[in-house]
């Protein structure tokens, strides 16, 4: 349970609701004092109703295929029936602060877990609301009006928290992908020994400071580790370079020169160099060599191997 | 706490073992300027292997002693600066720029060694 309540604290940090968040949301369904008293006024009908309202939730999730992860788990379901009992209790307390917002992403983590789908939520939250809203307008049958707009004024607190929710859900949807990507950052800057004390760094896509940073850091470790006396840095893969970018090359460059290895950048393509001069970036403090093959050999040569051409050997099956 | 030189063939080592303060880099660099002239050194390596941060000042003592040093005929190696020194040092826009550096101890002698025996007629 203890580690529940942190990891909603954390989701509550990265999803970046803070206090002055809150208010904001509630300004966005435009939630007044007005509506606060009116929604006082439904306190007893929707606590006298709290049931069979978390009845007509759940019986709507379990008419549709989508809510299936939610509404075949007992445990799940158990936890969500009183979770939504509770929401509907606090709901019309007329105080939402942070632990009420708190308490919402308890609810929309479940969800998220349950793999419920938003269109399935919506639907189920629609047919609460139409629930509440009859026995509120039972309730006013003298004064429809009053009625109407007591329940409008709980309505804005129920979109309030629908917010709130979905957010949740995307969010946690999106975290599949964050870590995807971070895969794929920490995948695409190999380092590879081509030759004893010769490292080959080939950089592929788009190069932010994020991953300028992963980077030069793991050269900096391979050049440790392999004790590199050369690096050969192909940007072949690297569609554009502006100013930014180029300064992280740089700093790359120099921090290897640093541990006493040499970096030779190949691979500059002719659209490349010419939006470097365009640009005025001087990359004359590093070696460049044309092409990969170039490169390799001059670092060859740079650390003494001299490649022979013998006989080639004899195909092995004839 | 002064920080230990020590000769092998014509080359000083000065081995750093502990973080140091401004006032050691200086002695640091004295005593390296004064030996390299008494001793005929040829090569000088400063191993900062143990230092897990080099600031601005400390970069530009190490260059200050380079810079020295070539003044009385040594070439001077830094040797052993850490991946996370180095990244720091790139941060801060520090590159030792004009000093010759190698991986560790072992790796600066071969480098001193290769320039005393090609690098006269070319380099120096």
């Amino acid at each position: 349970m203890a580690d529940r309540q942190v990891a909603e604290r954390n989701l509550m940090a990265e999803m970046q609701i803070t206090d002055a968040n809150i208010e904001r949301r509630k300004k966005m369904v435009g939630l007044t004092a007005a509506d606060l008293s009116r929604i006082s006024g439904l306190k007893e009908i929707v606590l006298a109703h709290v049931d069979e309202s978390t009845a007509t939730f759940f019986e709507f999730l379990a008419g549709l295929e989508e809510a299936k992860g939610l509404v075949s788990k007992r445990d799940l379901m158990e936890r969500a029936r009183q979770l939504k009992s509770e929401h509907l209790a606090a709901m019309v307390q007329a105080h939402y602060d942070r632990h009420y917002v708190e308490q919402r992403i308890v609810l929309g983590l479940l969800y998220s877990e349950a793999g419920l789908d938003t269109r399935a939520f919506l639907g189920a939250c629609h047919a609460l609301l139409k629930n509440t809203g009859m026995t509120s307008m039972k309730h006013f049958e003298r004064s429809p009006l009053e009625g109407f707009e007591s329940f409008m004024s709980l309505k804005k607190i129920a979109f309030f928290d629908i917010g709130v929710i979905m957010d949740v859900l995307v969010f946690e949807r999106e975290r599949v992908i964050r870590q995807q990507q971070e895969a794929i950052r920490e995948l695409s800057t190999p380092v590879l020994q081509i030759r004893d004390r010769l490292l080959l760094l080939p950089i592929i896509g788009v190069i932010d400071t994020n991953r300028a940073r992963l980077i030069t850091e793991s050269l900096l470790r391979a050049i440790r580790d392999n004790r590199a006396k050369m690096v050969v840095m192909d940007v072949t893969g690297v569609a554009s370079i502006d100013s930014r970018v180029a300064n992280h090359l740089l700093q790359t460059v120099s921090a290897a020169r640093l541990m006493g290895a040499l970096v030779i950048v190949t691979g500059v393509s002719s659209e490349v160099a010419q939006s470097l001069v365009a640009l005025g970036i001087e990359l004359t403090k590093v070696n460049t060599v044309g092409d990969l093959q170039g490169g390799v050999e001059e670092a060859e040569r740079l650390l003494g191997y001299r490649v022979v051409q013998t006989p080639p050997a004899a195909a092995q099956s004839s | 706490m002064p920080v230990p030189i020590l000769k092998q063939g014509d080359v000083l080592i000065a081995s750093i073992q502990a973080a140091l303060t401004d006032h050691d880099l200086l002695t640091l660099r004295d005593e390296l300027a004064d030996r390299v002239g008494r001793l005929r050194a040829h090569g000088v390596i400063v191993d900062v292997t143990a230092l897990d941060v080099l600031d601005s000042f400390a970069t530009r003592t190490l260059l200050g002693i380079a810079y020295t040093a070539r003044l009385r005929g040594a070439e001077t190696v830094v040797v052993g600066i850490q991946p996370e020194v180095a990244f720091a040092m790139v941060q801060l826009g520090l590159s030792l720029e004009g000093v010759a550096t190698a991986l560790d101890l072992e790796e600066g002698l071969e480098l001193l060694r290769a320039r005393s025996q090609g690098g006269r007629d070319h380099a120096g």
